[in-house]
């Protein structure tokens, strides 16, 4: 039977227009302006504290400026500088090293406790909040106690290893060592954010898929890797989204734990861009770096909106 | 009685007390004809001192004094900010080290047209180490309130344990000498003989000792390559890294020498007066003598701070409140305060006496100013120090580490280093040109 009347009134863009009076603009819509005006202080904030600095960087980075002489044009060479800079380089090597191992390192480590607390444990929601801890505290605190963990000789990580007949290494001063350092630390801090979005992703899976790949005479992994997985893709990508972008601003822990050395091995971009504007008072070319890596962001949060479009599953 | 209030009453009244607190937070701010200056403090001991010196202002000028302190770290970004946004004090303390970066770039304006037109203000009563520290391309910018050479502390407890004869009060030891003491007194894991920070500030004093220098004469490159400097660095470097006889180094950032000192196995400490006040809470009997003497003899770091006066400060009646606020702050009454909680050595002269001790051999600190004993070296630093500290403290402490060793280090960081001597050299002709 088709429906032929219905009880919700009728939107506004609906109705036909009469042939002599001009349709409303949907944006003078009552709906419309309502959901204009909640979005203003957002709107606003946005304008002010991102937009804004955006737009002022892109100016900044264009211009020679100490803070308090008057600023002189440089056009383009703040960003000609970076070609033969090489702690520019280092620093962003640094950066995409400490991203692309400590996110997916994050995401396994979540998803393993996220599973494991979907297995109805008893107390669920204690070992939750055991968990989330780290995440809730802020990174100045854990980077040191970190220090202390990572002391060569009397720390907590190499006294462990130590059980097992390792030598552990002198962590946060070896060349080798102080970035993995830094990462194992980073993994720990925010492992508790992925686990509990996984959490509740696993926790609105529906129970009939499962009882269906059952019948269907499915392992336990064929029934993950067919179901849980294509089901928790939003929640997956919407992790390692906001985790790259995290980790590509990575700052606090590395300025604390290592203060970007030895050397310039854990000096990360952000870190990098901190000192050029505000301790060597060069404005232009600090703004230049922020654009590059903006850029950067920008291009690899586009590339992950590009293979949603095949590799994420709404159930919609 | 009771009043109802209805919902759009509700929501003007929380809007109109949204505004009142918003034009209240716009308006707050000292009244105007304050006293206002801004200087680092890190404890409750330095905060103390730094109100004890406002109270001070407020009973010399008669108005009111408004010190805004700030914890040491963030200091300068704060400081910065305050002068873009012209809401500075009238007067600013600076590190000496930093005198130059403010001075070359407009940040604060030179005194000597108010040092000329005062003739109650005797700039000869301030040791000659700091005018020199305080000054930037023939001006001086700012009025020091401490000043002091590296010392060498020593455990007096643990060397009369050992049987060692104490070091002379005043004779500085060789360099050889001091490093076979160090070895003598090192037995590790349990005790050390030597503890310095890993990094140019207190290198620097041992380069000066050989007769070497970060930067040449005319500041054009950079001269630690050559073999003063190089014999300097190496010698500190075999310290750490050959002979052992420092403290193992467990983390670059958090290293300190002074906790390492105050564990009370460590035979001596490089540091400077400044740290007086905190090794008295020492729990063993210690002291101070000269600095050790190399090739050039004992000419360690001399550093010192100051006051300065921000160029956004408006001529007359500003600048007059500004003047006689930084003239008072670096008064022999107010260094009288400063020397007396112990913090430092103070920049006048006529204000040493209230420096006291202990330790018993602090004298030696006047005494070496003076040019009485040993002797030192006013802290040489360029108008992008900040820049140049940062790159030695990239590659210098891998050295002390034993990761590279001093030569490649050195090759590797001159070049960088020579284009900052460049960049530092166009800041001064800039400054000048904009002076001109």
């Amino acid at each position: 039977m088709a429906l032929t009347t219905t009880t919700e009134p009728v939107p506004a863009t609906a109705v036909s227009p009469s042939p002599t009076s001009k349709p409303t603009p949907r944006w003078r819509n009552r709906e419309s302006l309502t959901a204009w005006l909640f979005l203003l202080p957002s709107l606003i904030g946005f304008l002010i504290f991102t937009a804004g600095p955006v737009v002022a960087a892109g100016v900044i980075s264009l211009l020679d400026w100490n803070l308090f002489s008057p600023p002189t044009w440089a056009g383009l060479r703040n960003f000609a500088r970076l070609g033969p800079d090489p702690t520019f380089w280092s620093a962003l090597g640094n950066t995409a090293y400490f991203t692309f191992v400590s996110v997916p390192l994050t995401i396994l480590v979540s998803l393993a406790l996220a599973l494991l607390l979907n297995q109805g444990l008893r107390r669920i929601a204690v070992f939750r909040s055991l968990l989330l801890l780290p995440y809730a505290t802020i990174t100045v605190a854990v980077a040191f106690v970190w220090i202390w963990l990572y002391i060569p000789h009397d720390g907590l990580v190499n006294a462990v290893l130590g059980l097992f007949g390792i030598h552990g290494p002198a962590w946060l001063i070896s060349d080798n060592w102080a970035m993995p350092a830094l990462i194992l630390m980073s993994v720990w801090k925010s492992f508790g954010f992925g686990m509990v979005v996984f959490l509740a992703g696993l926790q609105a899976i529906p129970q009939q898929l499962y009882e269906a790949a059952r019948v269907d005479g499915t392992s336990p992994w064929q029934s993950f890797r067919n179901v849980t997985l294509p089901m928790l893709s939003p929640a997956l990508f919407f992790v390692i989204v906001t985790s790259i972008i995290g980790s590509f601003q990575v700052f606090d822990q590395a300025l604390i734990m290592t203060n970007g050395g030895p050397g310039t091995r854990t000096t990360t971009l952000v870190m990098y861009i901190y000192r050029t504007g505000f301790e060597n008072y060069d404005q232009g070319y600090a703004a230049a770096q922020s654009l590059v890596l903006f850029a950067f962001i920008v291009l690899i949060t586009a590339t992950q909106f590009f293979f949603q479009k095949r590799l994420v599953h709404y159930d919609n | 009685m009771s009043t109802k209030l209805s919902r759009r009453s509700f929501l003007e009244l929380t809007g109109l007390a949204g505004l009142g607190l918003a034009v209240a937070g716009c308006s707050s701010g000292p009244p105007a004809g304050s006293a206002t200056w801004a200087m680092w403090s890190s404890s409750a001991a330095e905060r103390k001192v730094w109100q004890d010196f406002s109270a001070y202002v407020e009973q010399q000028l008669k108005v009111k004094s408004v010190p805004t302190l700030t914890p040491s770290g963030p200091y300068p970004t704060k400081l910065d900010l305050q002068l873009v946004s012209g809401t500075a004090g009238l007067v600013t303390a600076l590190n000496g080290t930093l005198i130059p970066t403010y001075a070359a770039r407009g940040a604060h304006r030179p005194l000597d047209d108010l040092i000329e037109g005062d003739s109650d203000f005797d700039l000869d009563d301030f040791y000659q180490p700091i005018q020199k520290i305080s000054s930037f391309n023939g001006k001086t910018y700012a009025i020091g309130f401490d000043v002091a050479p590296t010392v060498m502390y020593y455990n007096k407890s643990l060397l009369q344990k050992q049987g060692i004869a104490l070091p002379s009060r005043t004779e500085p030891m060789p360099w050889a000498t001091f490093r076979e003491l160090a070895v003598e007194l090192t037995h590790a894991p349990d005790q050390y003989g030597f503890t310095c920070a890993p990094a140019i500030d207190d290198l620097v004093s041992w380069i000066y000792c050989a007769g070497g220098n970060v930067m040449s004469e005319d500041a054009s490159r950079s001269i630690l390559g050559e073999p003063e400097a190089m014999e300097a660095l190496q010698f500190v470097i075999d310290l750490f890294v050959k002979d052992k006889v420092t403290p193992p180094i467990k983390n670059l950032v958090t290293e300190s020498s002074l906790s390492n000192f105050l564990e009370g196995n460590v035979a001596f400490m490089q540091n400077g007066p400044w740290q007086v006040v905190n090794v008295r809470k020492a729990k063993f009997d210690w002291d101070i003598i000269p600095f050790p003497a190399g090739a050039a003899g004992s000419t360690p770091r001399v550093s010192g701070s100051s006051f300065a006066i921000p160029s956004g400060v408006r001529e007359g009646a500003d600048l007059d409140l500004a003047w006689k606020l930084l003239k008072t702050l670096t008064s022999t009454g107010a260094l009288d305060i400063y020397a007396k909680a112990g913090r430092n050595n103070p920049a006048r002269f006529s204000a040493g006496s209230a420096f006291q001790p202990p330790p018993d051999n602090l004298g030696i600190v006047q005494d070496i100013l003076a040019g009485k004993v040993a002797g030192g070296h006013p802290f040489d630093v360029t108008t992008n120090w900040n820049q140049v500290k940062q790159l030695l403290g990239q590659d210098l402490p891998r050295t002390f580490l034993g990761q590279v060793p001093v030569p490649e280090a050195i090759a590797g960081v001159t070049p960088r280093l020579d284009v900052l001597m460049r960049q530092h050299l166009d800041n001064i002709r800039q400054a000048t040109a904009r002076r001109g």
